[in-house]
């Protein structure tokens, strides 16, 4: 190119982001759940109850922690298939070893310690090996965590024998699910708490810096003096930490170290995530997204529940949902460029 | 090879007429001309983005033009596809490959059109067809070997065969010499010798002096997507066809630096390269000096600042900042250095589209304390640092707040320069500074380089606009093929002293 050229790509021909159009998909979400809430109302009153409603923010504050853990990976373009399993895997270790440590008979506080510490610490672990293989080896993080999705169950079923793990002590399941911080259930207020510090953390610290703009360009990320590798091992730890967070919650809401606990969680956390416009391209999503997600597909779930519709077609749904929310969001990065 | 032998009527092979072709508000093709006869060589020249490839995957079907007719064989072709080109007889050997790396030879060769019975491979047949082609053209080659197992050269020919395979009657050549021995260009040579014979056209793109010399007939010039001349290589000189290339008046656009040459700031020794882009190459930079390195395309020249840098793996040889050895360079370290890079490639490796000018131009100094205290960033503190820096530099609009990929090339390079200002830097590293930014904004990042210079630092220009680093600089190193081929300082450094180690080519004199 010679300086005889003209200017070439001068502002003009860059298309003015069109702004009702972004507002419209920013409305969209919230449009969708209040019509779905009368969509279900309509067929069963119920749905309105206070004491359904209640039960459905209880069931979005577990899946949305576990769709802010999706969210954190996804951002970095990654991914994480082994979320559910790990939930399995971290009730049964953290069931178990509360079990044996009132069997050699600590006292009520060392137990429940021994039960966090195998539960977060098994979570960890299991962050540490997706990130490792993903960020120092190199594999898609599709493929790694499929992996670990196996590792997860069969751990978790061998640790059990394949049977609920009794023995979870009162004290415990009393902290993480019956008791309440003024008034507002343990589980719901836990999940504001981990909400609210992980959007600052997204927004007003390096790590969270770092996450968007390795989503965005991870090759400029690189070039630009981040340490890339260092934070995409850090970042699936995060997820695995809150995915142990969300099993050690739901371990104490059914009162033993269960299985199969995990089960439709990767998928849903997923469709959380997607639904509420995280973008598989990375760089796109944060708490406000995944609390949204998590919100639509409990309220999805549980009218459907409420409305007797069969639990295979419950599935149908759900896959579907997250197929849509993919293409909607393909859509959207479309119209963009 | 089955060539067709029916003798084309008057009138060239292939006539293009006002051939435009846009790309997101770039015009690559701007009503281009353009004929070629059977049998004649048709040499394609310009510089990098001239619209030299654009042409030729219009003319082979890659790319649908904006405007412009083609006519082939006398008759219009419209909407060409590749597999309609190569129907008609239009055969094109691109620089990137168009072979798949799991497959041997023989089976790229047939490709999508597979010799078969009844649905079934006929094997042997093909592997006959494969064996007497590749003998033909005297290549050595083994068609059936995979081909990720061969080495570049060998990808080459049997890109070569592949497109020779069926009836060819236009020819089109990118650079094919680049990978190939002096031995292998001499059988292409012989080759072309023989498909001129049979009555095929050729287009032949190349920026090699002594290859238009060897096979020209004539030689059309493109610059800026548009049409110069078209010549008879007879009887242009090389000159001539230099000038016309580049056609610029260089004085108007360069800044003019007081270059101040201190101690020597980067010191490269022996350094050769994991891909051996680079190899044995002795190279040093002085603060308050330009230090140009010039060079083809593909010679190594931006493979060394980006070893320097950390994000090419280095095998051997060393390199000193500031006298001190630096072993194992990466981005983060390096910045910590005060060596700053500045990519060529400014959308895959320099910005977060989607991101705000402010996290861009932040992006390298979050490790710093005036940026972020523990982890935590300072916002504000970031706010008014990058709104005062990209001020300074004249960022059109200047909200910080918009993304980075709303923004036009020279603002996307401003957001760039805008790290140079954020924090310690003593070394910046310039990969082609100017490419795809306008007149106006080229000025702007000399002078940004003019006050680097002048305050003391050290900067490298990695350019393949011979004029600019001739301008810019004051010691001029020129590469090729991945080694120093000269180091020019002041008087010598002239565009026929760099031209003549540019085209020193070493072609064996019996091809002609």
């Amino acid at each position: 190119m010679s300086d005889l050229e003209l200017s070439m790509t001068s502002e003009s021909t860059i298309p003015k982001k069109s702004f009702p159009t972004e507002w419209l998909w920013r409305a969209v979400l919230p449009i969708a759940l209040i019509a779905l809430l009368l969509g279900f109302a309509a067929v069963d009153r119920s749905v309105l109850s206070p004491g359904n409603l209640l039960n459905i923010a209880q069931q979005t504050s577990y899946l949305a922690l576990f769709a802010m853990a999706q969210t954190v990976v996804i951002l970095t373009r990654g991914f994480d298939l082994a979320l559910g399993p790990a939930v399995s895997m971290v009730s049964v270790g953290t069931a178990l070893a509360m079990a044996g440590a009132t069997a050699a008979g600590h006292d009520p506080s060392t137990v429940l310690l021994a039960g966090l510490g195998a539960g977060f610490g098994l979570g960890i672990a299991c962050g540490l090996f997706n990130g490792m293989v993903i960020a120092l080896l190199g594999v898609n993080p599709f493929v790694a965590t499929l992996g670990s999705y196996n590792v997860a169950i069969g751990v978790a079923t061998t640790l059990s024998a394949g049977r609920p793990v009794q023995g979870v002590p009162e004290l415990f399941s009393q902290l993480f699910y019956g008791g309440s911080i003024f008034g507002i259930p343990a589980a719901i207020s836990i999940t504001l708490v981990i909400g609210l510090v992980l959007h600052l953390m997204l927004g007003r610290t390096v790590f969270g810096r770092s996450l968007y703009i390795i989503g965005t360009n991870p090759r400029a990320a690189a070039v630009a003096g981040l340490p890339v590798k260092r934070i995409l091992i850090a970042t699936y730890v995060l997820c695995s930490t809150l995915a142990a967070l969300g099993a050690i919650m739901m371990t104490a809401r059914t009162g033993s170290g269960e299985p199969n606990l995990g089960g439709s969680l990767s998928l849903q956390a997923i469709a959380g995530a997607v639904v509420g416009g995280t973008s598989l391209a990375g760089g796109r999503g944060g708490v406000g997204t995944a609390v949204l997600g998590a919100l639509f597909v409990t309220i999805l779930s549980n009218g459907m529940n409420l409305t007797r519709i069969d639990g295979y077609i419950q599935m149908v749904v759900l896959g579907a949902i997250v197929i849509i929310g993919v293409l909607l969001d393909r859509l959207r990065l479309e119209r963009r460029q | 090879m089955d060539v067709a032998t029916d003798q084309t009527p008057a009138g060239p092979l292939l006539a293009l007429r006002g051939i435009s072709k846009r790309f997101t508000g770039i015009r690559a093709l701007d009503r281009v001309d353009l004929d070629v006869h059977a049998g004649e060589l048709h040499v394609l020249f310009g510089e990098n983005g001239a619209g030299k490839s654009t042409l030729i995957n219009v003319v082979s079907g890659t790319f649908a033009s904006d405007e412009g007719t083609m006519h082939f064989g006398g008759e219009e072709v419209r909407h060409l596809t590749p597999q309609r080109a190569r129907a008609i007889g239009i055969s094109p050997v691109f620089q990137e490959f168009s072979l798949v790396p799991s497959l041997t030879v023989e089976e790229n060769l047939f490709l999508g059109r597979e010799v078969t019975s009844g649905g079934v491979l006929h094997a042997r047949e093909m592997r006959k067809r494969a064996t007497a082609l590749i003998d033909e053209l005297g290549f050595d080659l083994d068609p059936s070997q995979r081909v990720d197992d061969l080495s570049r050269a060998h990808q080459q020919m049997a890109e070569i065969a592949k497109a020779l395979l069926g009836r060819v009657r236009l020819l089109i050549l990118d650079e094919p010499t680049a990978s190939l021995t002096e031995r292998e260009t001499g059988r292409l040579f012989e080759l072309i010798a023989r498909l001129k014979n049979q009555d095929v056209g050729l287009i032949y793109v190349s920026h090699r002096m002594r290859e238009i010399r060897a096979l020209a007939d004539r030689v059309t010039i493109l610059r800026d997507g548009r049409h110069i001349r078209t010549l008879d290589a007879a009887t242009s000189t090389d000159g001539e066809l230099v000038e016309l290339m580049t056609g610029r008046k260089i004085d108007l656009l360069y800044p003019t630096i007081m270059h101040k040459p201190d101690k020597v700031m980067v010191d490269v020794e022996n350094l050769t390269l994991a891909d051996g882009s680079v190899r044995d190459v002795n190279f040093h930079a002085r603060a308050g000096e330009i230090t140009g390195i010039a060079g083809l395309v593909g010679c190594g020249k931006s493979e060394l600042i980006r070893a320097i840098y950390g994000i090419e793996p280095i095998v051997s040889g060393m390199v000193r900042i500031d006298g001190l050895p630096y072993e194992f360079p990466a981005p983060r370290r390096s910045l910590k250095h005060g060596i700053a890079y500045f990519p060529a490639n400014r959308v895959a490796e320099g910005l977060a589209l989607s991101r705000p000018i402010r996290e861009n131009a932040s992006m390298t100094v979050l490790d710093l304390p005036a940026f972020a205290r523990f982890g935590v960033l300072r916002q504000a503190a970031e706010r008014i640092k990058i709104q005062g820096v990209m001020e300074a530099l004249q960022l059109r609009p200047p909200n910080i707040e918009r993304t980075a990929g709303a923004l036009s090339g020279g603002n996307r390079q401003k957001v760039m320069l805008g790290r140079a200002l954020t924090r310690e830097l003593t070394v910046f590293l310039f990969d082609e500074p100017s490419v795809g930014i306008d007149v106006g904004a080229k000025l702007e990042v000399y002078e940004f380089m003019k006050r680097l210079v002048e305050a003391g630092a050290a900067v490298i220009v990695v350019s393949s606009e011979l004029p600019e680093v001739l301008a810019l600089s004051k010691r001029l190193y020129v590469m090729h093929h991945g080694r120093i081929a000269a180091e020019l300082a002041d008087a010598e450094k002239t565009e026929q002293n760099v031209l003549a180690s540019f085209f020193r080519e070493h072609l064996v004199a019996e091809v002609a």
